[in-house]
């Protein structure tokens, strides 16, 4: 699948790789700890991401948080 | 506003389908997805949360394009949940093009067949507003009636990604099969092999030949 960054394919392509085997080899089976070879694709994939989408301007941040600014937005989890 | 339901039974495991989920584009079934990006994830408590960010391009017509301020392009952000304790996946999935104009959100909710564990249950809501254009009952209409065609392509568009996943699992196993038989082959030739030399040794102490001189 493209990236709405052209120039983050493989970026992305590896991190999603990585992510399909974690979901599927750990997280379905209990094991929901992060994992720290995915974190790092994650990382290089998030900076591609949003350097392109300033280029391209849109502004997801922004964005984001009109959309979420309702009362329907998930509220952060209570602290026990 | 306007509301539509529909409820989907796929003939797949919970564990499958939501696999599916994450591995669904590009897909014939739906080449209006352009791009699906992961801007956000992260696991708290157990539970796998995302935000992803998806550009399609819709298949409006022209007047309808104009009158809600939209050049085709249609930017979307859709957040998600997977509890794989209570086998529950949610996501909610809004506009932020035009969002101005026109307000589309979709909850789809995939769970385990209660009566079959082989099956899972997609529920599905789509509410749709349309405000500040004229026709706003129209085109309502006509984007619910959008949103339910696009909603069985959404479930062929599984459906292909699920044949996919099973093929690869299938695969594997006789990648693995294949190379366990194979393991036993050379293990099973080692020992011939190795018998064979003891036998040999063995004869050649019995025989009182004199050994050589090291």
């Amino acid at each position: 699948m493209n990236s709405v960054g052209s120039e983050c394919g493989d970026l992305k392509k590896s991190y999603d790789d990585c992510f399909n085997k974690w979901f599927a080899e750990k997280f379905l089976k209990g094991d929901t700890r992060e994992d720290g070879v995915c974190k790092e694709f994650f990382i290089k994939y998030q900076s591609c991401i949003k350097k392109s989408l300033k280029e391209q301007n849109i502004n997801y941040e922004e964005i984001e948080k009109d959309v979420m600014g309702t009362t329907e937005e998930k509220q952060p989890p209570k602290t026990s | 506003m306007k509301i539509w339901t529909t409820e989907h039974v796929f003939n797949h495991p919970w564990e499958t389908v939501v696999q599916a989920v994450w591995r669904k584009y590009p897909n014939p079934h739906k080449p209006e997805v352009l791009s699906t990006d992961i801007v956000d994830r992260k696991v708290e408590k157990g539970i796998l949360y995302s935000t992803r960010f998806i550009s399609s391009r819709w298949g409006l017509p022209g007047w309808a394009k104009k009158l809600i301020g939209s050049d085709g392009m249609c930017y979307a952000f859709e957040n998600s949940e997977v509890d794989p304790v209570k086998q529950k996946m949610k996501m909610r999935t809004r506009n932020v093009s035009f969002a101005n104009t026109v307000s589309m959100d979709e909850r789809m909710e995939y769970k385990p067949d209660p009566n079959d564990a082989s099956k899972t249950i997609v529920h599905q809501e789509m509410f749709i507003a349309v405000r500040g254009v004229p026709l706003t009952s129209y085109i309502e209409n006509y984007l619910i009636n959008y949103a339910s065609n696009n909603s069985s392509k959404g479930k062929d568009a599984m459906e292909w990604i699920i044949k996919k996943i099973d093929v690869e699992v299938e695969e594997l196993m006789h990648t693995y099969k294949r190379g366990t038989s194979e393991l036993k082959t050379s293990i099973g030739k080692f020992q011939d092999t190795a018998k064979k030399s003891i036998g040999d040794i063995s004869n050649l102490t019995k025989s009182n030949k004199t050994l050589p001189r090291i």
